[in-house]
This record gives C-alpha cells, structure tokens and sequence, in this order.
C-alpha cells in the first residue's frame, strides 16, 4: 500500500560497479615500494538517489556511458547494486532471492530497446505471451489464458489472429507493441522503458509512443522512461533526471527543466538539439571528451569540461540540493550562485 | 501441424536443397543406405547370425559376375560361408545404430554441461571448460582402445561380444561431449546478452526453465551442423575399433568388424570379403559429411545472404 | 552543368520470389557545391540511392535502367579503371559506424596515406603532411600526435571527424554522407554536423545528406529531397520544405514529430506503415495511408509538378494548385 507521501519506487545512494576481469599479477602494482592490490572497475553508476512517485512519468536522459540503462537493470532486479537499495511500495527489493522476488514481478515490467531481440526467435508470439500469464495466474483456465491474451493483443493494435506467427514474420514496430504487450500481460503496475522507440522509424515512434501514453491512461500506470531523445521526454515525460558518467546532474519538472535549465550540462545537452528551427544554431560547445568511467575524474564528474569548473569543483562531489518547485541539481556553481 | 510441414517445404533449407544436385544426391543415397540396411531383417536374403542357414561348403565363394560365383550369393561368401550382401546389410544397420546412439549421449550431456557452463559462467564454466580442454587433448581413439581392451581383458571374450554394442555406444559417446559443450556454450554466451533472456528473466522465470525453453532452442543451428560430422566420425571411429578387434565381435559384426575379418585374405584371393564392406562404409561417411557441408553452408546466414 | 545528374535510376534486387525493385524512377540533380539532404524511413531507398551513384549497389542488386552522370559522364558505363578514378577521389562517402569505416589494425596515418597513395603519386612525407594537415582541419588536436594512433584509441566523435578528413583527402567535389551521425550523442552530433558544414562551405564541395532525421536536415542543406517506397516524392529548398511541405506524407513526417506535438497530448501519427517493397500498393504508394485519396491515386502513378529543384509527386496537390500530375 501506498499512500500520499511513498513514492512508487525509491533508489538510495546506489552505486554500481562493473570489475574488470584481470589476472592476480595484473592487479599488482608498485605504489612507491609497496605492493597493492588494485582491482579495476568500470564505475558505471555514482551514487543516484531519486523517487518516483504512482503516476508520473520519469525520465531518465543522457548520452552514451551515462549508466541510464544500469540504473534500469539494477532497478528491475537484472543487476544487483554495488551500494544503495531499491525499494518499491515501501519495500526493499534488491537483493531478494528469487521466490520472494516473485510478487513483484507481477507489479513491475520493462521494456526494451532492440525489437529484433527482445522477442524470442523460436516462440510463436501465442506462446510468449500465454507463458507470463500461465505463470503468474495458475488459477486461469486456457481459454481464460487464450482471452487475456488476445485482449492484450487488440490493445496494442496487434491481430490476435496473429498469434500463431513469430516474431521475424512481423516489422520493427509490430515487434515493440508485442513487446509492450508481453509487460502489460501481468497487468503491472509500473513499466521500465529502455529507449523503447529508438531503433524505430520516426512516424513508427509517434504510433508507439502514442500507445505508451494511452497505456497509462488507461491502466494507471508509472513509467520509468530511459531515452537520449529529448524532444520525446519534452512531450512524453512529467518530470525529467539528466545523468553524466553515473551521477546526477538535474531531476526537474519537465517543463522547468526546458525553460529554465540549470545545470551546465543540462544547457549544453539541450542546446545541441537539432530543431526543425534550422540555420545554424548556436549550441554550447563542450572541450574535452567524455572521461572514462574506469578512471573516474576527482570531485564533480563533469568539471573537465565545464566552462564554469572551479577549484572546488575538481577536488568536491557536488550534492544534489534543492532548488524549490521540484528541482534538484548538484552543482557547485549553481549553489554558490555563481551561474544563472 | 499442417502448417508446421507447409511451414517447412516452403522454407529456404528445402529450396536450396532442391537447388544443390550433390545434396540431392547425397540424400538420396544415405536414405537407400539406411532404408537397404534397416530392412534387413524382411528384405536380406539370408540371415547372417544363424548358424543352420551357414554351410561350411558356401565358404569363400567369389561375387556372381566372377568365374565361380553362385546366384544365391551376390557378393559372394566369406571365410564361414555367410552371405557376404546380408552380413553387410545388418552391418550397416550396426554401424549406423551405434553412430546415432553415440552422439544421442554425446549430445545429452553436451548440451547439458554446455548449457550450464554458459549460463552459469563463473567457477562453474571456469571448471566445466577445463574438464573439457583435458579431455581433448585425448584422441577418442587412444582412450576408447585403452578402455575397450581393459573390459575385453577383464570380461573375457564371450561376455565382452555380448555387451559391446553398449560399450562402444558409452566410449565413443562419453569421449565427444566436448565438442557438443563447447559449441552450445557459445551460442549461449551470445543468445544471454539478448533482450529476450532479460525479459524472462523480468518476468521471474528461473534459469532452469531460461536455459532449457527459451536458450537451448536458439542454439540448435550449430548443434545440428555438427550432428552430421559427429555421426560421421563416430561410424569411423567405431569401425576402427571393431578393425582392431575391440568392437564388434566377428559373429554380431558391423563393416568395421567385417573389414577386419576378411583382411587376411586380401592377398591370399577372397578380397570380395574385405572389399565391399569398405567401399560401403566409405560410401557412408562420405555422404553424410557431404551432407554435413550442405548444412553448415545453408544454415550460415552471412552466406546465403541473397 | 549540373556535377551530378541522376537520371530514371531504377534498381533491382532479385530475390527467391521474383525481383524486388529497391529504386524506380529516381531523378535529381546535385549543383556545384549544393548541400542536398535526402530524407526518408527505413526501406526507403535512400541508402540504395546512394550507393548506387558510385555503383556500390550490393550484389545480387543491379542498376536495372537509367543514368548517373557526373561531370557529364555516365558512371553506369564505366570500366571499373574509370570507376577507380572517381570513388573514392573526386565523390567520397562517409558511412554510419565509423568503427566499420576505418581498419582497426591500421593506424589512422597509414588509412590516410594509402588513401591519398591510392590517388595520386604523392611520396610518403607529402602524403603525411597532407594528411596532418586534414586532420587539423577537422580540429583533431594534435593532429602530429594522434596519426600514429589505432582506431579504437579515439572516442565515437574523434573517429567521425578522422572518416570526414579521409572524406576530404582527395579535395573530392562531391562528399555522400550517410547517416553519418546517428550512432553519435546529441552533442558531438551537433559538434560533427556544425563541422562538416563549415568544411563543405569552405571548400565549395557538394554535400548529399542521407538521414531520417529532419531536424539535422534543416541545419545542414539547403535542398531536400523525401523518398517513401523507392521513390522521390518532393523535394524543395529544405526551409520551405519544413515550413510548407506540399505532399501529405511530408507533412505527416514532419506533424508526427514530438516537437510539434502539444504537451501530453497525443503525437499526430501516420496511420498504417510504410509498405515493404515486396508489396507496393497499385498507384501512388501512400495512398492507403493518405487522408487525401481519390480513385486516381488507386490506379495512377502521379508525376512532377513543379520545376527541377521544387517539385511533388501527388495528385491531391497537384489539383489543389490548378495543375496535371
């Protein structure tokens, strides 16, 4: 149960680190005369803490390496956090086995990026679907199975005649509303979204991203909606969490964050937005590159290439503070007033 | 089920089959093999195995078309007085029978252990893969002699006839499972990254039921490759052994054993005796392997692109 | 004379059930230094169109009818010598994945002077100054440095520009661009598309922009074409093209983007989808999709209206501005 002030789901203080497989010797290194152990890792995810509350639509943006679809993994029970907790309705969820997991499989489900193989090749889409449903509802009896399914099915704008088909007999797009409805079969209550429009055609991604939107209408759904694609979250999302290099920068409302952005990567982020506007636009060019998360830069992730980076900020972790309205950013600068 | 087998003659293995005459041929020849050979019990002229149709004066009695042949015989006879055709058509069936019992174990514990060594990872792939490499690096053949001759000995000649179909089955089948491992274990690395396994994995299932329903029949393309080349070498390999004396007894023989028991007389005239039986095997391996590259082409995609 | 001029390109695939045609009746020109885009979905043709200006069409396709000439010369007859000279020197392409596009077992300098080697005599240091020189014209920082480097030692964006300097090595008139950013971030894609604008200004060298992306589109070009189902049905200065697009697959292309949506509202889709080329639609390809059919589009293909560089392919528009299609 929740009420008012529980969110939905929780993520505190999550960390999440990939090690490097590497031999006893390479792990070995001379620190001036002594011996250390040193285990490389990439650092996918530093310390995200955020709240989604029933209802809303979250956005979690960034750019490539930003650790958006760990999070997502971590957060379905796929990854099991380095640090930090999950918590769904109140409770603790990961690090779970697998048997007490199971009740809340039937409340969360994820969606994915690639429709060509999120399906699986050798079922017919009759047997993807039924076989959720069978094993969340035993007490069903086939037809009840065969009818939840095909309702599932005309949902999403599929035939139900074309169950007996699979998956490679049907397009991109035909592929993702399955896959849509493979995660609303459990009748969930909360979807995680890993850029499920992005590998498809422009006017194929309004259909489905018009799909998502009447699902949550209609079923009173929460999303977590992963995606590099910002005019999609300017039009989808209800509140907005931009990441770099595992840490984040911003959460805000929506539409605060497109008016107002704070952060400096926020701006440059979405000032490199390709609008229909044309004529060269003036963009925030950022210097440097992208740091490796192996060696994970001092203090604020995003000082080397920051146009506002001071002392402090490449020797101190900025926190994410509030702003008010809802907005949260963790940014020196912006703390000390230094930025607009 | 209709739609299966529609699903099936419409698909791109049976058009390009229809398309590669040395398939065709290939096929077609193995099926008369296997049809010849496990008829044999209504179709053989004779039956090898039972002592009141032998007669010691029928023995080594050249092939029809020779000088003294005998149309009874059309291959001729051998040392015993057996009919040279009947004892080659049982044979083939042994030979046949023991190659496809010998991957079915390879296969069953291939898969398994692959199966579990990919999904698994960690120790138990570490563990698992190092099994396998020692084992490789054991000829099957050295292995299956040693053991073959540590039974013989210890069993004695009359018990070992009696269980050797089973034994060869068990050696040529517990000395390949490597080969099964290793290929499912790859596949199953390549197929976990995929979003599908995820999504299972989402919706609760267990790693049971991920590696045998949802994995396992992604990786069959492979599996099936190397089925033909397995089968094939285990024919090979069992009629090695049964020319060496370690496989079927001269009384239940297969071609290998048949080969083996006319030796002697190849140069002392009877080569008839020795002769058929391994243009017959020859024959056998070779379609099957030809059969085995058709396969492997038509099942690489990057191939039959177009 | 128009550098390049594609005439009635019309291109096959055969296949198990007949012969699929990837291109029909595919015509536009490209002037001296003009930036074209050509912007269409998946299966489009557009990527098929492209390659085929160098006759790069992946076998079993063929150029069934039709001509490209360049610089007035018909490349679908040339010898291969004569192909040799053109790809490669006077029209470059810059692909998708720049991780495909450049050898990972070569250092960038060695690609680089092989490439100019390939196309001229030049010696070995003249071919490194040249290609130093490129490579600081891509402002690759130290360029001196970063030659002797392996592929897989630069970043995503780093690799994009070395693909663009090989791209210019050869001073090309023509440059084909397909889809040359969509494996990149949002912000070194501005950073890529802002440069390769500024080079092709530069240097007076052509541009044709494949992408599905308009919004790229509209910073970079400054006409574009829009193919659906292997054909070209408008094509019109890209500003006027965005603002007032004539066909009605255009303008549903461009509605259904988010930015032209009203917020939590729902996005203004195109019903159906783009037929697969194995079953085109009698008529003019969009119109089961099309909410301005009538029985002609059923059973005629529509023509031109229009003249060489602002012209559409629709019957419905055609009879609203008074004309024949």
């Amino acid at each position: 149960m929740t009420t008012a002030s529980t969110p939905l789901v929780r993520i505190d203080g999550l960390y999440k680190r990939f090690p490097l497989d590497r031999g006893l010797l390479e792990q070995l290194e001379l620190d001036g005369l002594r011996l250390r152990r040193r285990q490389k890792a990439v650092n996918a995810i530093n310390g995200v803490s955020m709240e989604i509350q029933a209802g809303e639509a979250l956005c979690v943006v960034g750019e490539s390496g930003c650790g958006k679809s760990t999070v997502a993994r971590v957060v379905m029970g796929l990854l099991s956090p380095s640090a930090g907790q999950i918590e769904f309705a109140g409770q603790r969820i990961d690090g779970l086995p697998r048997k007490q997991l199971a009740p809340f499989r039937k409340r969360m489900q994820m969606i994915f990026q690639n429709p060509y193989s999120s399906l699986n090749p050798r079922m017919t889409i009759r047997q993807t679907l039924e076989e959720p449903v069978r094993f969340h509802f035993p007490d069903l009896t086939t037809a009840e199975v065969v009818e939840r399914v095909a309702e599932v099915m005309s949902s999403v704008g599929i035939d139900p005649g074309w169950g007996v088909r699979f998956p490679h007999e049907f397009s991109g797009g035909q592929r993702q509303r399955i896959s849509i409805a493979r995660a609303l079969t459990v009748d969930p209550e909360f979807i995680v979204a890993d850029e499920p429009i992005s590998a498809l055609d422009v006017s194929i991604q309004a259909q489905v991203l018009n799909l998502l939107m009447d699902a949550r209408e209609q079923r009173g759904l929460t999303y977590m909606f992963i995606t590099h694609d910002l005019s999609v979250v300017e039009h989808f999302g209800s509140r907005v969490a931009v990441m770099y290099l595992g840490t984040l920068c911003e959460l805000a409302p929506t539409v605060s964050l497109f008016s107002t952005p704070r952060h400096p990567y926020t701006r440059a982020l979405l000032s490199a937005i390709p609008r229909l506007g044309g004529a060269q636009q003036d963009f925030i060019r950022l210097k440097g590159e992208v740091p490796t998360p192996i060696d994970l830069p001092p203090g604020c992730v995003f000082h080397n290439r920051c146009p506002h980076a001071d002392a402090r900020c490449k020797s101190e972790i900025p926190r994410l503070i509030d702003q008010g309205d809802g907005v949260q950013v963790a940014c020196h600068a912006i703390e000390e007033g230094r930025i607009e | 089920m209709k739609r299966m087998w529609r699903g099936f003659f419409d698909s791109d293995l049976v058009y390009h089959f229809k398309r590669d005459k040395v398939a065709m041929v290939s096929f077609s020849i193995l099926l008369t093999l296997v049809l010849i050979s496990f008829s044999a019990p209504l179709t053989a002229p004779f039956d090898p195995y039972d002592p009141l149709q032998i007669d010691i004066m029928d023995s080594d009695i050249p092939p029809t078309w020779s000088d003294n042949g005998d149309e009874r015989f059309l291959v001729g006879t051998d040392a015993q007085g057996r009919d040279m055709l009947s004892a080659m058509m049982y044979g083939t069936r042994i030979s046949i029978v023991i190659g496809l019992f010998a991957v079915a174990l390879q296969l069953v514990i291939g898969i398994t252990l692959g199966l579990l060594a990919g999904y698994v990872g960690g120790r138990v792939d570490a563990f698992l893969m190092r099994v396998a490499d020692i084992q490789l690096s054991f000829s099957t053949l050295m292995v299956a002699i040693v053991v073959l001759a540590i039974f013989q000995a210890s069993l004695g000649a009359d018990l070992y006839s009696e269980y050797a179909i089973f034994m060869l089955i068990m050696v040529i089948g517990i000395a390949e499972w490597p080969q099964y491992a290793r290929t499912v274990r790859a596949s199953v690395l390549a197929e976990k990254e995929k979003e599908y396994v995820d999504a299972v994995r989402v919706i609760g299932f267990g790693p049971l039921r991920i590696m045998f329903r949802h994995i396992l029949p992604n990786t069959l393309s492979p599996i099936l490759v190397i089925s033909t080349v397995q089968v094939a070498n285990a024919i090979m390999n069992e009629a090695a052994l049964s020319f060496l004396g370690l496989g079927m007894p001269v009384n239940r023989p297969s071609l290998g054993s048949l080969i083996n028991s006319g030796f002697e007389y190849m140069l002392s005239g009877s080569w008839w005796i020795t002769f058929f039986p391994a243009m017959v095997l020859i024959l056998l391996i070779l379609v099957i392997n030809l059969l085995g590259d058709w396969l492997r082409d038509v099942l690489n995609p990057k191939l039959y692109k177009g | 004379m128009a550098l390049l001029e594609v005439r009635n390109l019309e291109v096959r695939f055969p296949q198990r059930s007949g012969e699929l045609v990837a291109l029909r009746d595919v015509s536009f020109s490209v002037d001296r230094g003009m930036r074209m885009g050509i912007v269409g979905e998946s299966g489009a043709g557009k990527s098929v169109a492209a390659f085929s200006i160098l006759n790069l069409v992946s076998r079993p396709g063929y150029i069934a009818h039709g001509q490209i000439l360049f610089d007035g010369e018909d490349i679908v007859q040339m010898s291969p010598a004569q192909l040799q000279r053109i790809r490669g020197n006077r029209i470059t392409m810059i692909f998708q994945d720049p991780m495909m596009t450049l050898n990972p077992v070569l250092t960038i300098g060695t690609q680089m002077i092989e490439c100019l080697q390939a196309h001229g005599k030049v010696n070995d240091r003249e071919a490194r100054r040249i290609a130093v020189e490129k490579l600081r014209q891509v402002k690759i920082p130290s360029p001196e440095a970063r030659i002797d480097q392996y592929p897989h030692e630069l970043s995503g964006g780093m690799r994009q520009r070395v693909v663009i300097a090989i791209a210019l090595l050869t001073d090309p008139d023509l440059i084909i661009a397909d889809e040359p950013t969509t494996a990149l971030d949002v912000t070194i894609q501005a950073e890529i598309m802002a440069l390769l604008l500024e080079l092709c200004k530069q240097e007076g060298v052509a541009l044709i922009l494949i992408t599905h992306d308009l919004g790229v589109v509209s910073q970079v070009t400054e006409d574009t074409i829009v193919m659906y189902a292997g054909r070209i049905i408008e094509e019109a200065p890209t500003r006027e093209l965005i603002d007032h697009p004539r066909h009605p697959y255009t303008e549903g292309l461009i509605n259904a983007l988010p930015e032209r949506a009203r917020q939590g509202q729902r996005l203004n889709q195109i019903a159906g989808s783009m037929p697969s080329l194995h079953v085109i639609p009698d008529g003019c390809a969009f119109h089961p999709r099309c909410e301005h059919t009538h029985e002609r589009c059923r059973h005629e293909i529509p023509g031109f209206t229009g003249t060489t560089h602002r012209r559409v392919a629709c019957h419905w528009r055609a009879d609203q501005e008074g004309q024949e299609a």
